[in-house]
């Protein structure tokens, strides 16, 4: 069952530049899909129309076989996302509060938010810090905040945004534990990035973006060779005609 | 933003953070006006009182201090300006300028007013959530039905909620400034034209940011607030209080 259908997708900007060119994409529920291109290729454009944050200029986006346009908070509801800057979504004073956050916009009663903050905190292993202040976590632990942030709601898909950017390798490899937790337990997970080395081991589809178009899709291995004419840096195993190796290992 | 400002919600266990806010939002009105009014025993009392405060809820009053620094300046100001255009018995006289006594204690009884004011206010922040006084706001303007009483709390939750941001982009962008020698210009009106405008345009971007973060996370005004319940320990504070601006003001 495909969880995403973007048909004819094209979105143009107040200012007249052209952010998609006429997206064509489904993604089947539970995939890994890793999203990848230089800056201003259109990524961050293309995942903000998953949840409404973007509205198409044409072209429809469908969440779970609904129009995310016909009911805007239920695709909010079923698509997480974690922005690059995991400071600028933090809206708590506490972790316990960030985390209930979303909840809270959902108007659960409050057992129900109770739960639901524990639950979340203890898949990211942070049910210790719930009384902590969450701008003196480090880089990993806020992105795991923001991680259960988006849990909280219980969303079908989840998008990360440049999830290792100015991540240390414990951090990176934090989230990353995390990111696989989540699509084992059945999450559909989108990532979007420019430095493929750190999760294209993980990845089952790859998807390459450039000036507003898509213009690779499919397994990594199969594509991979010629990524480098659209300002995508390969993978240095793949440069020399090995196997991506997880940074987990 | 490893870094955070003194000057927000800190997680505790202190009376003040167990009080229900409503109660502490009428507090601070009452001790506020009271102190406009009140002499300097009333003020030693009252400085008395948010002394013990301060020390129970463990606020940080060194790092509270270099964020006031500025307010400082302004009571300085207050009181020099106090000082000089008071008519009465000259403690010191220059050619042109003469320090007064009723100016002099003018001036001290004003700034101490201001001090105990924003003290109070920073006991407050320190330890009520944005939330909390959002739920608090609402509930008091309820009565009020031309007020759209959602729409003020949910502004106000969101002004505390970004005040802290607001002094930490402040503080980092005048420390890139300081590391590119901008302290070598000594006009004021240029160094601080050099802070404002990034400081301006961050504090959008920053805003922009928080409230595409919020969307994604089904914000709206219609969410579940933070429950007000008022217990013994909110009437019995709310005798002493009684009791303690009573004094104040017989006296």
């Amino acid at each position: 069952m495909d969880i995403i259908e973007i048909e004819n997708l094209k979105h143009r900007f107040s200012d007249g530049t052209l952010g998609l060119d006429y997206i064509n994409l489904k993604i089947k529920a539970g995939a890994f899909v890793v999203v990848a291109g230089p800056n201003g290729s259109g990524k961050t454009t293309l995942i903000r129309h998953l949840n409404g944050l973007l509205r198409p200029t044409v072209g429809s986006v469908k969440v779970a076989g609904v129009s995310v346009q016909q009911d805007l908070l239920r695709a909010r509801r079923l698509v997480g996302m974690m922005f690059q800057d995991a400071d600028s979504q933090i809206v708590g004073e506490t972790v316990y509060a960030d985390v209930a956050f979303g909840p809270e916009n959902l108007r659960f009663d409050h057992d129900q938010i109770r739960e639901r903050v524990a639950l979340a905190l203890e898949v990211v292993g942070l049910k210790d810090f719930s009384d902590q202040r969450p701008h003196l976590l480090s880089g990993g632990e806020k992105r795991r905040l923001a991680i259960a942030g988006i849990l909280a709601m219980e969303p079908k898909v989840i998008v990360f945004d440049e999830p290792f950017a100015s991540l240390d390798y414990p951090g990176v490899k934090q989230v990353l534990k995390q990111i696989l937790t989540l699509h084992q337990a059945g999450d559909t997970i989108l990532v979007i990035t420019h430095d493929l080395e750190k999760v294209l081991a993980h990845a089952d589809r790859l998807i390459i973006m450039h000036k507003g178009k898509i213009v690779r899709d499919g397994v990594p291995a199969e594509i991979i060779g010629d990524i480098e004419t659209f300002g995508v840096r390969a993978p240095c195993a793949s440069q020399l005609g090995m196997e991506v190796l997880s940074w987990l290992n | 933003m490893a870094e955070l400002t003194s000057f927000s919600f800190h997680p505790g266990s202190s009376l003040l953070h167990k009080l229900d806010v409503r109660f502490k939002i009428f507090f601070l009105i009452l001790i506020s006006l009271i102190s406009l009014g009140c002499g300097f025993t009333g003020l030693c009392i009252l400085t008395g009182l948010l002394t013990a405060l301060i020390m129970h809820s463990h606020l940080p009053l060194k790092s509270g201090f270099k964020e006031f620094r500025f307010f400082i300046i302004l009571l300085l100001l207050i009181l020099v300006a106090r000082m000089l255009a008071t008519p009465g018995t000259a403690l010191f006289e220059t050619k042109s300028i003469a320090i007064t006594r009723p100016g002099l204690m003018s001036g001290i009884r004003i700034c101490w007013r201001l001090v105990v004011i924003a003290l109070l206010g920073f006991l407050f922040v320190f330890t009520t959530r944005s939330s909390e006084i959002k739920a608090a706001v609402e509930w008091f303007l309820k009565p009020f039905k031309f007020i759209p009483a959602k729409h003020i709390a949910t502004m106000m939750g969101l002004i505390v909620r970004f005040i802290p941001v607001i002094l930490n982009q402040a503080k980092e962008t005048a420390e890139a400034q300081r590391a590119r020698c901008l302290e070598n210009r000594k006009n004021p009106f240029y160094r601080l034209i050099r802070l404002g405008v990034p400081l301006i345009r961050r504090t959008f971007e920053q805003a922009d940011r928080l409230i595409v973060a919020m969307e994604a996370r089904c914000y709206s005004e219609n969410r579940t607030d933070a429950i007000l319940s008022a217990t013994r320990i909110d009437w019995i504070a709310l005798l002493i209080i009684f009791i303690i601006c009573g004094g104040i003001v017989s006296i």
